[in-house]
């Protein structure tokens, strides 16, 4: 499937739905195709792309903080069996005052991890995580702290915080 | 009647545990010998690379990206590289593509044979483990002589690479793959494929079957193992890889069967051994001549990217799997306004950590070994090396001598003097 027909598949399901397909300057270029959704749709979405490619390959959650909104990126390889894959990007949002996405570990069970990971740093709450503890930050980590949110709720820089070499401060 | 007492006993392995390398803990859940449940915490040693480099411009990323492993340190500034260079739409030429393709292949050759050594250990034959890192030394004082450091060579830069690869380099390179291919590799076959005792203990032990491998997204040497044929280089049509035929490597070629088990990943290994050292040559026989670098001043790069708009992803098959970066730029900022990358090993933990389920306890440090975890990379911190000779410990100055005294014994016409940065205490 070329990335042209998977975004005419999307499209003709899913109304509304902004596509756009990248293209890069390498020897052999490569297409990527960026597909934005509302949360209220997004795992109809999910759910597609695992109908079209049972094997379809989880990568990564690329959580963001924009201001007003969070939004969460994800990343699918498709179609790795054929030859050439499809590099398939699904992004969402959420309003920051109202932070839930639904997860999608039922879906693709590879994302649980993922999603506690961007669930302690950016605050996204997921809604019907099976598993909601913290991964990477330590247990008595302040709670309503999100390291990697820009607002007031992340975490400040400290100048020379105990470090034995750092320099001075002036 | 059917009431059975169970003795079910939690087991913590790590942070701190001889059978890891790194900080990672390992929750196990006994039932007698035979284990019924696996979890993982991380975290043991968390840097927040991500929230430094909200505050660094986009050349200095490189090198902060370099640090976040010392085995993969290549790759990662390399997908780092390639994420930006998509962003901001900056072509390559066509001669830094092959330069890296030729590093990235010795940066496999060195971290497979890293790794067929620790597992080795964890079977408990050292000799294997002390013969094939020897063997490693000779790929790094390569990768010494062309970037000038064992590890973090800094090769890349954005739209290039930064040292070219010239005659004398190219005649290091051949003779290297001579001594492998003379003295290394028919041992280490010998070993991996064909030794009654090491198959013994390997196989069956810790079987991710495809379906578990497809389910977690296991990435890598591990999906390879299972019979996955997935391999970034060659799904993504990865820079100039497809010219040089690279296939996805599965224990099939070798041995003819895929049980998913920890001997077919390292068989795996060893074929990609093969592999690489076969992609290199042909690298060097097809390279063109040209320019290096497609900006021939760093301060153009920032001053191209200040104006830069979008998103871009870069994916590279790094030594243990698919590894991939995302920058967002915005308008204005000489940095990025996200920076976001996933490690291999962090989908592999979670696989073999369900794959252990079932197995015995005495296995966990071999299937941990087997997945090769990077944990620096999946926590993105720094590896710490304490060397003590003659009763004494190196300190942060000596080693600095000792490796300014090694590299100019391998070249002795470098003149820069390199200096501590950074410190006020010595």
């Amino acid at each position: 499937m070329t990335p042209e027909e998977f975004a005419e598949r999307i499209k003709a399901k899913f109304e509304g739905v902004e596509i756009k397909i990248t293209e890069n300057k390498l020897p052999h270029p490569r297409k990527r195709i960026w597909v934005d959704v509302d949360r209220d749709r997004f795992k109809d979405v999910v759910k597609f792309l695992k109908e079209l490619d049972p094997t379809a390959q989880f990568s990564i959650i690329i959580a963001d903080d924009r201001g007003d909104k969070l939004t969460a990126k994800y990343h699918w390889e498709m179609f790795w069996e054929q030859g050439e894959s499809l590099s398939v990007v699904i992004g969402t949002a959420c309003p920051k005052d109202d932070p839930v996405l639904p997860t999608i570990t039922d879906i693709f069970p590879s994302t649980l991890p993922y999603e506690r990971e961007v669930q302690e740093f950016l605050g996204i709450k997921y809604e019907g995580i099976p598993d909601p503890r913290r991964l990477f930050l330590p247990d008595d980590f302040p709670e309503g702290i999100y390291p990697l949110r820009l607002d007031e709720t992340g975490v400040k820089m400290v100048k020379n915080a105990g470090h034995p070499y750092g320099r001075k401060s002036k | 009647m059917n009431e059975k007492v169970e003795y079910w006993v939690k087991i913590p392995i790590g942070p701190i545990h001889p059978a890891l390398e790194e900080p990672e803990k390992f929750i196990i859940t006994l039932d007698g010998e035979r284990i019924i449940n696996v979890d993982v915490k991380l975290g043991y040693n968390l840097r927040g690379v991500e929230w430094i480099g909200l505050r660094r411009n986009y050349i200095h990323i490189l090198y902060l990206a370099e640090r976040m492993c010392g085995i993969c340190s290549f790759s990662h500034n390399h997908t780092y590289a390639r994420a930006v260079e998509e962003m901001a739409g900056i072509e390559v030429p066509e001669r830094a593509e092959y330069i890296r393709v030729i590093v990235g292949e010795l940066e496999r050759i060195h971290s497979h044979l890293l790794n067929l050594g620790v597992v080795a250990h964890s079977i408990g034959y050292d000799t294997v483990l002390h013969l094939s890192w020897l063997a490693r030394e000779k790929v790094m004082d390569i990768l010494e002589f062309i970037g000038g450091n064992r590890v973090n060579y800094s090769i890349n830069m954005i739209g290039g690479v930064r040292r070219d690869i010239t005659e004398k380099h190219r005649r290091a390179i051949l003779d290297m793959i001579y001594y492998y291919r003379q003295e290394v590799m028919p041992k280490i076959e010998e070993i991996f494929l064909y030794d009654p005792t090491v198959e013994a203990r390997l196989r069956d032990s810790t079987v991710i079957p495809k379906r578990i491998a497809i389910e977690y997204s296991a990435q890598g040497p591990t999906a390879r193992g299972s019979g996955i044929t997935k391999d970034v280089r060659y799904n993504e049509k990865l820079g100039v890889y497809p010219d040089l035929g690279v296939k996805p490597v599965t224990p099939k070629e070798f041995t003819g069967v895929i049980k998913g088990d920890v001997f077919d990943r390292m068989v795996v290994r060893v074929g990609e051994l093969w592999q690489s050292m076969e992609i290199i040559e042909r690298a060097l026989d097809q390279m063109p001549e040209g320019k290096i670098k497609a900006f021939p001043k760093d301060n153009m790069i920032i001053f191209k990217l200040k104006k830069a708009e979008g998103e871009g992803i870069g994916r590279y098959e790094a030594p243990r799997g698919e590894l991939i970066h995302y920058v967002r730029a915005e308008p204005g900022r000489d940095g990025p306004a996200k920076w976001k990358m996933r490690e291999p090993t962090f989908p592999n933990l979670f696989a073999v950590a369900r794959a252990l389920v079932g197995e015995q306890l005495a296995d966990v440090p071999v299937a941990i070994a087997s997945i090769d975890p990077c944990l620096s990379c999946t926590d993105r911190v720094a590896v710490i090396d304490a060397n003590t000779g003659k009763k004494k410990v190196l300190t942060e100055v000596d080693l600095l001598k000792e490796s300014i005294k090694k590299t100019k014994e391998i070249n002795p016409n470098i003149k820069a003097k390199p200096e501590r940065v950074g410190g006020v205490g010595l």
